[in-house]
């Protein structure tokens, strides 16, 4: 049969010294907690995904991309993309138009860089929040 | 089980479920909107049990309250979030009631804290996202205030309960 | 800022725990199709049947009007195009001729169909070409050719022919909008009562609001930048449909070169716009309406709104004025900044 706990802290009607360690403890926990988050708050965590004929051939998680790394895909017709902490391009493609070169940075979550020709699509993921269901244009 | 536990077992159950609703009655998420903050009245349930039960019938009634209050409201999401921070903080007081020098502001703020940290903690896995963690920091501040509160309620009802009914 | 970050994040955690309360479940399909990449959004039981419907009616579609696929409807007709040959279709694919020849005609000539071997020209035919710039002789010989009054159509027998040699139909300033349509029809018999259709980014088409009765948020490109927009529209149960320079085009010589092409020049068109959003209830109207429109011009499609008033219209004037139609002036928020342009009602 267990028994009840014999604790002592029932018989005290004060907070203690050590209570008040607690909520220390707890305020630099939640202090800690919160800077660490800090950069990515502002950063907006971005992931891009790569997906080829609806297939997902790579994800990249670019708020560990250094600056200006070119990532090679294997596509019907070839192409290099950038990737940067912001976002990503296509730096380089051997695609009949280049329409998807010509489309620049990426930056927001959401966004896509469509190549036609190469039935590829780069999106970008990420927790940031929009109202907007679709954009058109 | 003799009678006498399990029927103060039965009470306690139907006396944490039933601060469980009153407390949905006037959520603080009004005043403030913090998704999972709640006073955690509850609580006191599970540190008088602790305090005067065991840890083993402490447990019961946390886990038929978190299962019956499912029943009367909520979702599997809602039931796994009560259960892993309930749990988290049955554990975490537990654990603090047996360290002497603490009072029962200090076991009831650190439970607090604990039962946020649980319910962020699940909404991570449900949600398969790291984003709930960024209301840890600030549920973590609250609980400094929701379980100060408590901790006094627990307090004066420990004092004024006598200890053998 | 960063507790308005928090509020939002707050918002948007509330809704996602609402979301999974009220049990409106969302499909979700990107496919390729019609030479561009397609998005269906379904909210609702039975999303994945839903969903597959719309592939497969986009597909069934595209095999009928692509003039890339060797089997289709359009190919056949267009490789025939020698005068005297009646080439027997699909009753569908009559039907979207049939469309398209109207709408040339109530534009007077803005949107042709017969467009195809100027734009092959230029490169902008199909996505496996190369961009180039064609001479002055070469567009002379080809501009004969584009002339929907040399298309014959019969539609009781649902058979067509092209008068002369070379000619050829593109419908691609129309089919994506007749997909939207068909894919909304297939939908609602399907008895998805909330559904968003992405066709290709300028062609959207809305099955009723969101699952929470809220219109869709539908936000307009900046075309001047591709990550930020003029404005958001409010809309439930209609279809947009976009035309703007900025969606391909490429520069040679220093100039730069869009793919909506002017029929009667042979040169894409430059008439003071940058791009044109048509909101209607027919998404092959919406599709046709916002390529016109592009070729008319501001002055001109603000005259034709006035007079056919069953549609809405927001023009980006290349001078940086955004032109609503008084019909979306309740739908339609600029963006807060302005993004550099003014913005204007135009009433009747």
């Amino acid at each position: 049969m267990a028994t009840p706990l014999r604790s002592s802290a029932a018989d005290r009607t004060r907070p203690t010294v050590w209570d008040g360690l607690v909520v220390l403890v707890i305020l630099l926990l939640a202090g800690a907690l919160f800077a660490a988050l800090l950069p990515k708050e502002t950063g907006g965590s971005l992931t891009l995904l790569v997906t080829l004929d609806g297939e997902e051939i790579g994800r990249y998680d670019l708020d560990e991309a250094a600056e200006g790394t070119l990532v090679t895909i294997e596509a019907p017709y070839p192409m290099t993309i950038e990737l940067s902490p912001r976002g990503v391009r296509v730096a380089e493609t051997a695609c009949p138009h280049g329409d998807c070169a010509a489309a620049g940075w990426i930056d927001r979550a959401g966004e896509q860089i469509v190549c036609l020709p190469n039935r590829l699509i780069l999106s970008l993921e990420g927790e940031e929040t929009t109202d907007i269901d679709v954009v058109i244009g | 089980m003799p009678v006498r536990r399990l029927t103060r077992c039965a009470v306690l159950t139907a006396l944490a479920l039933a601060l469980s609703v009153c407390e949905g009655l006037f959520p603080l998420t009004v005043l403030f909107p913090l998704p999972g903050l709640r006073l955690g009245l509850a609580n006191l349930v599970t540190v008088y049990a602790l305090c005067r039960l065991s840890g083993r019938e402490a447990l019961a009634i946390l886990v038929a309250r978190c299962f019956l209050g499912n029943l009367l409201g909520g979702n599997l999401t809602a039931l796994a979030f009560s259960l892993t921070g309930g749990l988290l903080a049955l554990g975490v007081m537990a654990l603090l009631l047996r360290l002497p020098g603490l009072s029962l502001y200090g076991v009831s703020i650190a439970g607090a804290a604990a039962h946020n940290t649980g319910q962020v903690l699940a909404a991570m896995v449900v949600l398969d996202a790291r984003a709930p963690l960024v209301y840890l920091p600030p549920l973590l501040l609250c609980s400094l205030v929701t379980g100060g509160a408590t901790g006094g309620v627990a307090g004066l009802l420990l004092r004024r309960l006598p200890e053998k009914a | 800022m960063k507790l308005r970050a928090l509020l939002a994040g707050c918002a948007a955690f509330l809704m996602l725990t609402g979301c999974a309360a009220s049990g409106a479940e969302e499909t979700e399909r990107t496919f390729f199709a019609m030479d561009t990449v397609m998005q269906v959004r379904v909210f609702g039981d039975g999303g994945e049947e839903a969903v597959q419907a719309v592939c497969d009616e986009v597909q069934r579609l595209e095999s009928l009007l692509s003039r890339t696929q060797p089997e289709s409807d359009i190919t056949r007709l267009n490789q025939s195009a020698d005068g005297g040959t009646w080439v027997a279709l699909d009753g569908e694919t009559a039907e979207v001729l049939d469309m398209a020849l109207r709408y040339g005609e109530e534009t007077g000539g803005a949107f042709d169909v017969t467009i195809a071997p100027v734009m092959d020209a230029w490169g902008f035919g199909t996505s496996e070409e190369e961009y180039r710039v064609p001479d002055g002789t070469e567009l002379a010989a080809l501009l004969p050719l584009v002339d929907s009054g040399l298309l014959t159509l019969d539609r009781e027998n649902s058979s067509a022919w092209l008068e002369t040699a070379g000619m050829e139909v593109d419908l691609g300033g129309i089919a994506k909008g007749y997909a939207a349509d068909r894919a909304k029809a297939v939908l609602e018999e399907a008895g998805i009562t909330s559904a968003l259709l992405n066709l290709g980014s300028s062609t959207v088409g809305l099955v009723g609001g969101k699952p929470d009765g809220s219109p869709w948020r539908i936000a307009v490109r900046d075309p001047a930048d591709e990550s930020a927009s003029l404005g958001t529209l409010a809309l439930t149960d209609c279809s947009v449909s976009t035309s703007g320079g900025y969606e391909r085009y490429f520069e040679a010589d220093g100039v730069i070169y869009h793919h909506i092409l002017d029929p009667e020049t042979g040169y894409p068109a430059e008439k003071g716009l940058l791009s044109v959003t048509v909101v209607t209830d027919d998404g092959s109207r919406a599709d046709a309406w916002s390529t016109a429109l592009y070729v008319m011009g501001a002055e001109e499609a603000l005259s034709f709104w006035r007079q056919s008033g069953d549609f809405e219209c927001i023009l980006c004037r290349s001078d940086g004025t955004v032109q609503v139609t008084e019909g979306l002036e309740e739908a339609f928020t600029a963006e807060e900044d302005g993004n550099g342009y003014t913005f204007e009602i135009v009433r009747r």
